[in-house]
């Protein structure tokens, strides 16, 4: 087992260099010139104290310093890489990339990239641990529900409104929502995080900001009940028909036992690949879920980003998503073993 | 089937048995048994599409989505005028519903005039009451022009006229009425605007305060007229009372300090005058309306040299240009035109013009002969002439119409915009046509992204899956990578890149169609590639190894085959996926950019609850094509699924 994991981890770094190249290199294609930039601005602030004429040296030589200093003064694209990660030296021989925590710098607000995804990182988690228990609470036990008492009236119903929930986009069943719970019911707010003005504190506080979640959870909840409920049904019935059911009926076991205790159990090893792949987009959040109902979440933070091309938050952000999405691989194939005796994973 | 043609043969009684041998007996059975097995067995394809066929709901859906593709790819070839472009300001938001043009049945024998600047359209009768017609609510200000003040409705009007967003009357006492929006100081005077709550505005020319006190004498009322948000009366002598909105009208100012006005008009920016000598367009500045042109596409010249002795009579104006009426009977224009307008029509030699009357965009004119004749653009069907015209006497303007009137006040007919069946978008723009022609975008991306993958998908699980080993593992590593990346962040970033290179949209939307369809083909080759696994195995693979035959054409045209359905279906499925993907780039903006439209980015406007509520039109058709569209691929596209796999069939 233990070296599975370490193999795989192995694999899992690989991937991620490769990754992270791809995306340095499409980075890269972007006309963003930050050392230039910075530069010109440093030219207008001693604007007085240059000499008639010489503005252009001048310039070359700050440009120059500004360029040595981000490690953009080479043009080879594998060098600036190996720069961003940490592994080149820059002009000065110092390293200053990813491996010694130097993971950017946000131009819109002037500040470090990490300490600009804090507050939207615990916004979303906040949200997202909801959504997930609401999640799998609604939709295991429906999800069996409509397993065992397969082909009724209830469980048509149900295939029915699934099919329909999963084919429709988060966008649209937000509008939908906002138009029939903001403009119609005025139920809850149609966006934001908490009421404006307002200095809550205490219990107060918190049903403020449940009030202002409620919707925005709804949505998510209610995009990610289709596939989910599909998918529990799928395993269950297959779980049902399998031989130790028959037994376990056979020897006269109540029902409730049956499904929960046996069929469940079986059922669940597909399931849990699904939890655990839920549970890491509890960091990721939902792009489409923060952006419409203005919350401030890692999503949220992402789209700005690019809207105003500040790329070092971007490519961060990218990269997190991506080691978030191959470390979910690998816990899914771990917890698959644990959870399966049958599987053995180290061959 | 094969139960009830066995029955009547078998025969298990014991009478059968004391009467038959046992071998005559089993003889039977075997034919019958053969017989029944004859009558079962159908080609599998007929058999897939025996059971397909049985399952309602899904045929149901198949239809309405061939039904879509139908009206998607063949519906643009009958909106040859749609352009992508395409807005105009004074048909922004416009509710669904063809009743532009429908004139109240009490009002059609009995018209005095008829107006109409915007979206809805005035009449009055000769018996002086007030009919409203078309799209009268105005905006998000709750404002409905159809709601008649009941002062209004009591008395008797002489003369109305509407704006963009407002309607002003006179009685017969020469009392001044007006409703509809007044935010921007449509019709209240300093008082009144500040009494209802607001601080004054030195924007806006406000209604004059003696005009409330005194009314005006109607039978010296030459004209009274409204623009986008102002409104003018011009007397007998000459005097002008003109009040609303100084933001659109830049010249407005000139024309409040002006001497006296012989006729005056709107355009969507200026307001145009005639006074003095009648040699020139009166607009207060040295550079508007100089040039005149004969055609509206013809070339300028200086009005003093275009006119040489002869005056201007009369002006009408449209919201970008002006048509003069000279004292020799001819037109001439002044301002700009669209390149693609309907032209201005060759009068015959003793024809001349004895009405002319400029609605939006377009002019309609009748002649002393009873001919009518409408120029100008053409988008919305303005200058079709209706064709049983005759008999009329009058023409009255709407926006995007034209009234005929008969000489004893009957209506004759009418012809230009009917209405938006789908409203108007916040541009303007027909959402009907947006949906239709955006629907063949969002299909379009999709059906080629889905192509571009699996091509890749089928090419990269047949390898994988038949040679096994090394170009397995490496292959399958590859599409691990692959479906590492997180799918909407990363069609963002590139797409996002992309948006700050220099290319033309069309090779942006064919890159987007890359994206995705790179994106996702690792599930489509990993499927291909455990389909390919179970054949390899098979006996009929075997066969054709020991007869010989090529590695590369008994994965392709030996194993391929037999996989198809299976790949067919998540095809299916993941054209579904494709679209909605498209849409959700589009929504963000990060996909196909506004003039082209998509279902995705028709519905990024729908962002917050204001517009969500009062504009529903906007975002419910949008979003009822794109649903019922996914809806019916994924229920297609799961019925395929259940119908092929033999094992799911069989739990049912």
């Amino acid at each position: 087992m233990g070296k599975y994991v370490l193999k795989r981890l192995g694999y899992l770094v690989i991937v991620a260099v490769i990754l992270s190249f791809i995306l340095f290199m499409i980075y890269s294609l972007v006309p963003a010139n930050r050392a230039y930039k910075d530069a010109q601005d440093q030219i207008k602030a001693m604007k007085n104290s240059i000499p008639e004429g010489q503005e252009q040296q001048y310039f070359d030589e700050i440009y120059l310093r500004y360029q040595r200093m981000y490690g953009t003064d080479s043009k080879n694209p594998v060098v600036r890489y190996l720069r961003w990660v940490g592994v080149y030296p820059l002009y000065d021989g110092s390293f200053d990339g990813l491996l010694q925590g130097n993971f950017g710098y946000s131009y819109d607000y002037k500040k470090p990239v990490v300490e600009l995804v804090q507050q939207p990182m615990i916004n979303t988690i906040k949200i997202n641990i909801w959504a997930t228990i609401l999640g799998l609470g609604i939709t295991i036990p429906l999800g069996i529900h409509c397993a065992v008492k397969r082909g009724s009236k209830g469980d048509q119903a149900v295939q029915v409104f699934t099919i329909i929930g999963y084919s429709l986009p988060t966008f649209l069943i937000a509008i939908l929502f906002i138009w029939l719970f903001c403009a119609k019911l005025h139920i809850f707010p149609p966006s934001g995080m908490s009421t404006p003005g307002s200095h809550f504190t205490g219990f107060r506080a918190f049903l403020d900001e449940m009030y202002y979640m409620a919707l925005p959870l709804i949505v998510s909840t209610f995009c990610s009940l289709g596939g989910m409920t599909r998918y529990v049904r799928a395993s269950m019935i297959e779980a049902l028909n399998m031989d130790c059911i028959r037994t376990a009926r056979a020897k006269g076991l109540r029902e409730q036992v049956v499904i929960y205790s046996h069929a469940f159990r079986n059922a669940l090893i597909p399931i849990v690949t699904l939890v655990v792949g839920w549970f890491l987009g509890i960091f990721s959040g939902s792009l489409m879920v923060e952006n419409i109902f203005g919350w401030n979440g890692m999503g949220r933070v992402m789209i700005a980003a690019l809207r105003t091309a500040d790329y070092d938050v971007v490519m961060l952000m990218q990269m997190f998503y991506i080691m978030i999405s191959l470390l979910g691989t690998l816990l899914i194939d771990i917890i698959y073993g644990i959870v399966d005796p049958r599987v053995r994973v180290n061959k | 089937m094969s139960k009830k043609n066995t029955a009547p043969v078998k025969r298990t009684g014991f009478f059968g048995r004391l009467f038959h041998s046992a071998s005559a007996q089993f003889a039977d059975e075997m034919d019958a048994a053969r017989a029944a097995d004859v009558e079962a067995i159908v080609s599998p394809g007929r058999q897939v599409l025996n059971n397909f066929l049985d399952r309602k709901l899904a045929v149901g859906a198949l239809i309405v989505l061939i039904g879509m593709f139908i009206v998607m790819f063949v519906g643009p070839l009958f909106m040859p005028k749609y352009k992508d472009n395409y807005t105009d300001v004074t048909q922004q938001n416009m509710a669904p519903g063809m009743s532009l043009m429908k004139v109240p049945d009490e009002l059609k024998n009995d018209i005095k005039t008829i107006d109409g600047y915007g979206t809805f359209t005035v009449g009055l009768s000769n018996a002086g009451k007030v009919f409203v017609w078309g799209s009268t609510q105005i905006g998000t200000t709750g404002v409905d022009i159809g709601d008649i003040p009941e002062e209004v409705q009591n008395t008797k009007i002489a003369m109305i006229a509407a704006g963009y967003d407002h309607v002003v009357a006179i009685g017969e006492d020469g009392k001044i009425y007006a409703w509809g929006a007044w935010q921007l100081g449509q019709y209240d005077t300093e008082e009144e605007y500040i009494a209802k709550g607001k601080p004054t505005d030195p924007n806006i020319a406000f209604f004059p305060q003696e005009l409330r006190d005194n009314g005006v004498d109607v039978a010296n009322v030459k004209k009274l007229i409204c623009g986008y948000q102002v409104s003018a009366i011009l007397m007998n002598d000459g005097t002008l009372y003109l009040w609303g909105n100084k933001r659109t009208y830049a010249n407005m100012d000139l024309f409040l300090r002006a001497p006296a006005m012989d006729d005056i008009a709107f355009t969507l920016n200026y307001v145009v005058g005639l006074a003095g000598k009648h040699n020139a367009i009166y607009s207060g500045s040295r550079d508007l309306f100089t040039m005149v042109k004969q055609e509206l596409n013809g070339k300028a010249v200086p009005t003093a040299d275009y006119l040489g002795d002869r005056t201007i009579e009369a002006i009408t104006a449209t919201n970008k240009n002006v048509a003069l009426v000279l004292s020799d009977g001819s037109l001439c224009f002044s301002g700009d035109f669209n390149l693609d307008c309907t032209p201005v029509p060759k009068l015959q030699a003793d024809e001349d013009i004895i009405q002319i009357v400029g609605g939006a965009y377009h002019y309609s004119a009748l002649t002393n002969k009873g001919n009518i004749y409408s120029w100008g653009q053409n988008e919305l069907d303005q200058t079709e002439v209706a064709k049983d015209y005759a008999g009329t006497a009058k023409l009255f303007r709407g926006s995007c119409q034209t009234y005929a009137v008969s000489e004893d006040d009957k209506l004759v007919t009418s012809w230009g915009l009917k209405g938006y069946p789908f409203g108007t978008d916040v541009r303007g723009a027909n959402v009907f046509q947006r949906i239709i022609q955006g629907g063949r975008m969002t299909m379009t991306v999709g059906a080629v992204a889905v192509i571009i993958s699996s091509i890749i998908g089928i090419i990269i699980g047949c390898l994988s899956g038949y040679f096994g080993g090394k170009v397995d593992i490496l292959l399958m590593r590859i599409a691990e990578i692959f479906s590492a990346i997180p799918f909407l962040p990363f069609a963002m970033i590139l797409s996002a890149v992309m948006g700050h290179m220099d290319i033309s949209e069309n090779a942006r939307i064919f890159i987007i169609m890359c994206i995705l369809g790179v994106l996702t083909w690792p599930g489509l080759s990993r499927l291909v590639r455990g389909q390919v696994l179970l054949a390899r195995e098979s006996e009929y693979v075997t066969a054709a190894k020991a007869m010989g035959v090529k590695e590369s054409t008994i994965a392709f045209k030996h194993i391929l085959p037999n996989v198809m359905s299976v790949i067919l279906v998540t095809l299916m499925l993941d054209f579904g996926t494709c679209m909605l993907t498209e849409s959700s780039l589009s929504y963000l903006g990060f996909g196909v950019q506004y003039p082209r439209p998509t279902w995705g980015n028709m519905l990024n406007g729908a962002n917050n609850a204001t517009i969500i509520n009062a504009y529903w039109w906007q975002w419910a058709f949008t979003s009822l094509f794109l649903a019922v569209t996914t809806v019916c691929i994924n229920i297609v596209g799961d019925a395929l699924r259940d119908v092929m796999d033999p094992r799911s069939s069989a739990e049912k």
